[in-house]
């Protein structure tokens, strides 16, 4: 199963263009779309932040990421897709994550939308390393379930 | 008697801590046939000690697919050890 085809699903090394997405996703046969905006906090437990920096298992997490977008056109009536996530070193008040999803009523839209960040920050291959003043850590993460819980994830047939 | 066995080429792809830990992303590996990725992972943990304490932590991936820890390996698998991702 694979997205559908007027899907954009992207990892990108530049900055995102939410202005050029959203016009995109949103069509005249629409009345809602939902956003997703995710961008560079401050700080992170207290600790001053100063920058990200982003890497990713790039082929697989493209791939987790159009497994979602379709997921989401299975189960949600939804029109578009826009799910695209920026790779490398970030500063403060850069979107790292966009997701853009357009519908003919906004409760699907809305569904859609929180399903695809949720899914995305439990299962795509992408990490965050966060640079402090004094150092630098790991972001805490998410385990991926297990393969078994992992296939209920895929579309259904 | 033909040899008994003939080793097997993997790739392995280091993500997140365990990169820096291993001090490499990736490298081909020969292995004996019918090791599991539990086995490959055991094989670095004992190359570089400090792995150890990340096996309950790291999901493991088969051609770019989430895999079990027994899944037994064949020539030219790309077998990946992940982190907790923390995307987004």
């Amino acid at each position: 199963m694979t997205s559908s085809s007027t899907d954009i699903t992207l990892l990108v090394h530049e900055p995102i263009d939410p202005v050029g997405l959203a016009a995109y996703v949103r069509g005249n046969s629409d009345g809602a779309m939902v956003v997703f905006d995710g961008f560079v906090r401050d700080h992170s437990k207290n600790r001053r932040t100063l920058y990200l920096e982003y890497e990713a298992y790039e082929p697989m997490a493209l791939a987790k990421i159009q497994e979602i977008a379709a997921h989401i056109h299975n189960h949600f009536s939804i029109h578009r897709v826009a799910m695209v996530h920026r790779l490398g070193r970030l500063e403060i008040g850069q979107t790292s994550v966009y997701i853009a999803v357009s519908s003919a009523h906004r409760a699907a839209a809305f569904d859609a939308c929180r399903y695809a960040i949720d899914t995305l920050k439990r299962t795509v291959p992408i990490w965050k390393k966060e640079y402090f003043e004094d150092g630098s850590v790991w972001a805490d993460g998410e385990l991926p379930p297990l393969p078994s819980a992992t296939s209920t994830v895929k579309p259904a047939s | 008697m033909p040899p008994v066995s003939q080793s097997i080429r993997v790739r392995v792809l280091f993500f997140g801590r365990l990169k820096e830990i291993a001090g490499r992303t990736q490298e081909s590996l020969d292995l004996a046939p019918d090791s599991d990725i539990e086995s490959l992972f055991a094989r670095y943990a004992s190359r570089y000690p400090e792995l150890q304490q990340y096996r309950s932590s790291v999901v493991a991936s088969c051609n770019q697919e989430f895999a079990p820890w027994d899944t037994v390996l064949r020539a030219g698998d790309e077998v990946a050890f992940l982190p907790p991702v923390s995307g987004g």
